[in-house]
């Protein structure tokens, strides 16, 4: 049902660009309601998905706006993220105010306690407009804390001429993908970039399949690799793994464009940011990237726009002519420490970071904002449309407590890595939805 | 760290400077010599590639990295990739982040684990037994788990994102190790040559210092290696503790370098790698004769 | 630290006179400061670490839930889950092969610089100090490189130089035993230095009159190497070969990168990579450490009576 909301307010988006978004007169509500008192808080972002422009925004709108405190981002890089939240939001004096946080991460510290309550706020941050899935992957019990930052969902890439070159029209349904793919791959290319342990994009055969990872049963938590849903993607994936991909299995899914432009692989998929990280050595036209001249940044333009002309884009395929997958969305949540020492300033970035107007800027760079109202921002051009519509689908991985254990003990990246070197699918997804269950309860 | 500089004296510098080359002459046929010359340096080719490798590649440009061939020699070098290294003013607070921390780590590790080791190795008193088989079994226990409680400590005395409170954790860990190096030095240290030499009329301050302490400068620098290596490379604490990125040792950088440019660009992670280790090489290369005569002295005992 | 500098000379006086009992409290003085920063800042944390493993002690509790005593449970927990007997045999395992590779080729490399000539000597010793200056992190970066299955030398070197064409490609850290083989030699490579060097130093030691004697006795080349050189470096090796021991037990770095670089985790676990997957469980990785520390004990034990007895620590 969700997504049903979800896909009518994407639609409507373009309507109520102009109309004026809850969050943003409630940036004012504090200087009427009494000012905080002014301190110095810090807010983590996470590697360096929210560009500068928006962090200097950031910065000067909450110090314009809570005059004499003063905003400090501090960027983490995701690798180290669970070991330093874990340590960091447990001290008053060194707790980061307001945190990214990973939105496969985001239930096990929700649980955990180591948020703000900030249900309160639910309306006012953009209420049921919110990216559903990762407002529930932010809710413990009843309770809001963690809110949804961005939303990257995966699109896949194509290069053009290669498709040309083996007579291949873009897919409509994921079967049909599965025979493009296959029918791309040679010895040297690549049908489809598809490395051993990138579960991230194969959770999209198991989803669209109607299967899931795992799944809440009363109390406890059962791991649904096993069911018949589920087996049918996963059989899917394997035929991928062993018929239309070179990739290595012991690979993740960093940095698949690299393959792509070495002409490697005929597709990929990735958020569709990677778009800037195509360079195909025929359009590539060897400019400094240091080089500020104006000439230079023709070149460079004219570089961009040959390696858009090369490639193409589309949303993953559904089961049906026409559907879209359900893929995995990557993104991020935000949240409140709830050791801040200055929750109301914190809560006043909070609602900068919902206001319309940042939510615009996250869209106009790629991201899917949080509050879909804004998702029209991210333009109408291929791109946007690709990553709208496999967002308006997209599905996250169980807001389970323990998720984070599933992702420390890397139990999927096994399961696919054992899928890609030929594994038993029964067998092997019998065995970690075991493991899952272990995990998680 | 004066140590470094006084110069080594005679005694235990001439045990560093094998003499038996005459006597394993004599020993094998001279063909014989030049076979195992042969077989080191091929093993010494051997052990080095992969920091040849490293330099090699930290000089190639990414489309000579990424080809099917390898490229075995840095024909059509580049500084860039160093020099996206070096332009990169994170590096530098980085670096001397770490080199504060070691600095102070060396410092506090070498006078401390020195003192006790004096203890230890001239004196045999109750509770020493203890003393020597706590400190080997306290570096039986992993650390890997250690760094919530550590933190969690630093944290309760304000000392979390700073030098001191990392170098503080730091000392304390290579502390055993440390005393149980020097130990085996101090003791073969004579203390007569100090006591003949205050009968020449040396004061102890001076006798102390002119006599035994550059007899116990090889050792010194011997440990001191070890606590600069573990101090510079340490890297699950130092996440934790230096969050703030004006605060992060080298081995964070580093991370941070590789993340951002695996799979695209080895280039820049090796320069980086190389960067990095350029210190510790230096410094080795530095105290190498010292470290030699170190070891060698502190065999004598173990 | 000017303070305590003036510690050593104070104590001087009881190498020179020791009989007064006054200076005898000197020695303990000496200990002090390095006692209390192990016991404060390595102890305290130690100490904890043990407390908890009897505790309830995750993610809640340490944004302050009430820690519950649990008695044994942890222990109980991790000694019943047939997976950590696995890990604790392949560690066990993976630390006897590094270190008597280790020790191996350590010793050869020793007894190779003490019959070489000066060049190929100096030559071998920067060698293996390059080895062993280069940090772990950067060391590790190389060796990833090194053994990528895309673009690393050894793939290629494999299947161009010695024609193993199904070696183009391959992936050595997928299957857990090539896995450990590349480990090992990482190991192996970052730790045979250590070893060469102070059993280097030990072959220094015996005297040459000594040998020199033995041989005009007629004894053989053998016979000098087992009846004089052996005793007399005999205390570097053992202490050199516990220390290897211990530390291949508990190596974490080089397991850990490796893993990350795309080997299948569970299968390729140990210790060390163990408990710092439990690092959000931390009265798990408590317990798994208190384990972890009477295997070693239990390997090492009777090994480290013997040196206590023939007073070689």
């Amino acid at each position: 049902m969700k997504i049903l909301r979800f896909a009518a307010v994407g639609v409507a988006a373009a309507l109520t660009l102009t109309a004026c978004g809850n969050g943003d007169d409630a940036a004012d509500e504090p200087t009427e309601a009494g000012t905080p008192e002014a301190a110095t808080i810090k807010l983590w972002l996470n590697g360096t998905d929210t560009p500068d422009a928006l962090r200097e925004y950031l910065t000067t709108t909450f110090e314009s706006e809570n005059p004499g405190s003063k905003l400090v981002i501090e960027e983490q890089d995701w690798s180290g993220l669970v070991p330093r939240l874990q340590t960091a939001l447990g001290s008053a004096d060194q707790t980061p105010d307001v945190v990214e946080i990973g939105n496969t991460q985001s239930p096990t510290f929700t649980y955990a306690g180591a948020f703000a309550d900030i249900t309160d706020m639910y309306d006012e941050l953009g209420g049921d407009k919110l990216l559903p899935g990762f407002v529930e992957a932010g809710s413990a019990d009843g309770s809001f804390y963690a809110a949804p930052y961005y939303s990257g969902a995966r699109a896949v890439f194509y290069n053009k001429d290669a498709f040309a070159a083996a007579g291949v029209e873009v897919p409509t349904t994921l079967a049909e993908f599965t025979e493009a793919a296959k029918a791309l791959q040679t010895d040297t290319q690549s049908g489809f970039w598809f490395p051993g342990q990138d579960w991230y994009n194969g959770a999209a055969w198991i989803y669209t399949n109607g299967g899931d990872l795992a799944v809440k049963d009363g109390d406890t938590w059962k791991g649904a690799l096993s069911t018949p849903e589920s087996i049918k993607g996963l059989e899917e994936v394997q035929d991928l793994f062993a018929n239309a991909t070179n990739a290595p299995a012991d690979s993740d899914s960093n940095e698949p464009w690299v393959p792509f432009n070495a002409g490697q692989s005929a597709m990929f998929s990735a958020p569709t940011w990677a778009r800037w990280s195509i360079d195909l050595p025929q359009c590539n036209k060897a400019v400094d990237p240091d080089d500020t001249s104006e000439e230079a940044k023709v070149l460079r333009g004219e570089q961009q726009a040959c390696n858009e002309e090369h490639t193409g884009i589309f949303p993953l395929p559904g089961l049906e002519e026409g559907s879209v997958a359900n893929g995995f969305a990557g993104g991020s949540n935000i949240a409140v420490a709830a050791k801040s020492k200055n929750p109301d300033l914190a809560k006043n970035l909070l609602k900068i970071i919902f206001s319309e107007e940042y939510q615009n800027m996250l869209g106009e760079n790629g991201l899917i904002p949080g509050n879909t109202e804004y998702a029209a921002s991210m333009g109408d051009d291929v791109y946007a449309k690709a990553a709208v519509a496999a967002a308006l689908d997209a599905k996250l991985t169980p807001a389970a407590e323990k998720w984070a254990d599933v992702e420390g003990d890397r139990i999927l990246e096994d399961f696919f890595q054992q899928l890609a070197t030929g594994a038993d699918v029964t067998e092997a997804a019998a065995e970690t939805d075991q493991l899952l269950e272990d995990a998680l309860n | 760290m004066s140590a470094l500089a006084t110069p080594a004296p005679p005694v235990p510098a001439t045990a560093a400077t094998p003499t038996r080359s005459s006597e394993a002459g004599r020993a094998q046929s001279r063909g014989g010599r030049r076979a195992l010359g042969v077989l080191a340096v091929i093993l010494s080719v051997l052990w080095v590639f992969p920091i040849y490798w490293m330099v090699n590649s930290a000089f190639l440009p990414l489309n000579k990295l990424q080809t099917p061939e390898p490229t075995f020699f840095p024909v059509g070098a580049t500084l860039s990739n160093f020099r996206r290294v070096l332009d990169d003013p994170s590096f530098w607070t980085s670096m001397r982040v770490s080199l504060a921390v070691v600095a102070i780590v060396l410092v506090a590790a070498l006078l401390f684990a020195f003192l006790a080791a004096l203890a230890v190795s001239r004196f045999r008193f109750r509770g020493r037994k203890s003393f020597i088989l706590t400190i080997l079994v306290v570096q039986m226990i992993p650390a890997e788990g250690l760094f919530i409680s550590q933190y969690q400590m630093l944290d309760g005395w304000n000392l979390v994102n700073k030098v001191a409170g990392l170098a503080l954790v730091y000392t304390a860990a290579i502390l055993p190790f440390t005393i149980w190096m020097l130990r085996g030095f101090v003791a073969g240290v004579p203390i007569e040559l100090e006591e003949a030499a205050m009968v020449d009329g040396l004061s102890r301050t001076a006798a102390f210092f002119r006599i035994t302490f550059p007899l116990l400068a090889p050792g010194l620098v011997a440990a001191g290696v070890y606590g600069f290596l573990q101090a510079w490379n340490e890297y699950t604490l130092a996440l934790v503790v230096m969050t703030d990125p004006a605060q992060r040792t080298l081995p964070l950088w580093l991370q941070g370098l590789v993340e951002s440019n695996r799979a695209t660009d080895w280039g820049v992670v090796m320069a980086g790698s190389a960067v990095i280790a350029i210190p510790v090489i230096v410094f080795f290369l530095f105290v190498q004769n010292k470290m030699t005569s170190g070891l060698v002295a502190g065999a004598v005992k173990g | 630290m000017a303070a305590t500098a003036t510690v050593p000379l104070q104590d001087d006086d009881t190498v020179v006179f020791p009989r007064r009992r006054r200076r005898k409290l000197g020695v303990y003085g000496l200990l002090v400061p390095a006692a209390i920063l192990m016991g404060v800042a390595l102890g305290y944390p130690l100490v904890r670490q043990f407390v908890i493993s009897f505790q309830e002690y995750g993610l809640r509790q340490q944004f302050g839930q009430p820690a519950e005593w649990v008695g044994l449970k942890n222990y109980t927990d991790l000694l019943s889950d047939p997976y950590v007997w696995t890990v604790i045999g392949r560690s066990i395992a993976f630390c006897l092969v590094n270190a008597g590779v280790t020790m191996l080729v350590g010793v050869a490399f020793a007894v190779l610089m003490s019959r070489v000539s000066k060049a190929p000597r100096i030559t071998l010793q920067v060698a293996l100090l390059l080895a062993w200056g280069t940090p772990v992190l950067a060391s590790m970066t190389v060796w990833q490189w090194l053994f990528d299955s895309q673009y690393g030398v050894i793939n290629w070197v494999l299947a161009n130089v010695f024609g193993l064409e199904d070696m183009a490609g391959h992936s050595w850290i997928i299957q857990p035993l090539s896995f450990y083989f590349v480990a090992t030699v990482i190991v192996v490579w970052m730790s045979v230095p250590f070893v060469a060097f102070s059993v280097y130093a030990a072959l220094l030691q015996v005297p040459e009159e000594t040998m020199e004697a033995a041989q005009l006795d007629g004894a053989s080349a053998r016979q000098r190497f087992w009846n004089i050189t052996m005793p007399m470096v005999r205390p570097v090796l053992s202490i050199v070969l516990l220390l290897q021991v211990i530390w291949d037990f508990k190596v974490f770095t080089q397991i850990y990168v490796l893993q990350r670089a795309g080997a299948p985790t569970r299968e390729t676990n140990l210790l060390g990579t163990l408990i710092y997957s439990y690092a959000d469980e931390f009265s798990l990785a408590g317990a798994l450490a208190t384990i972890m520390l009477v295997i070693t004990l239990g390997l090492t034990g009777f090994y480290i009576r013997k040196m206590l007895k023939e007073d070689e620590l």
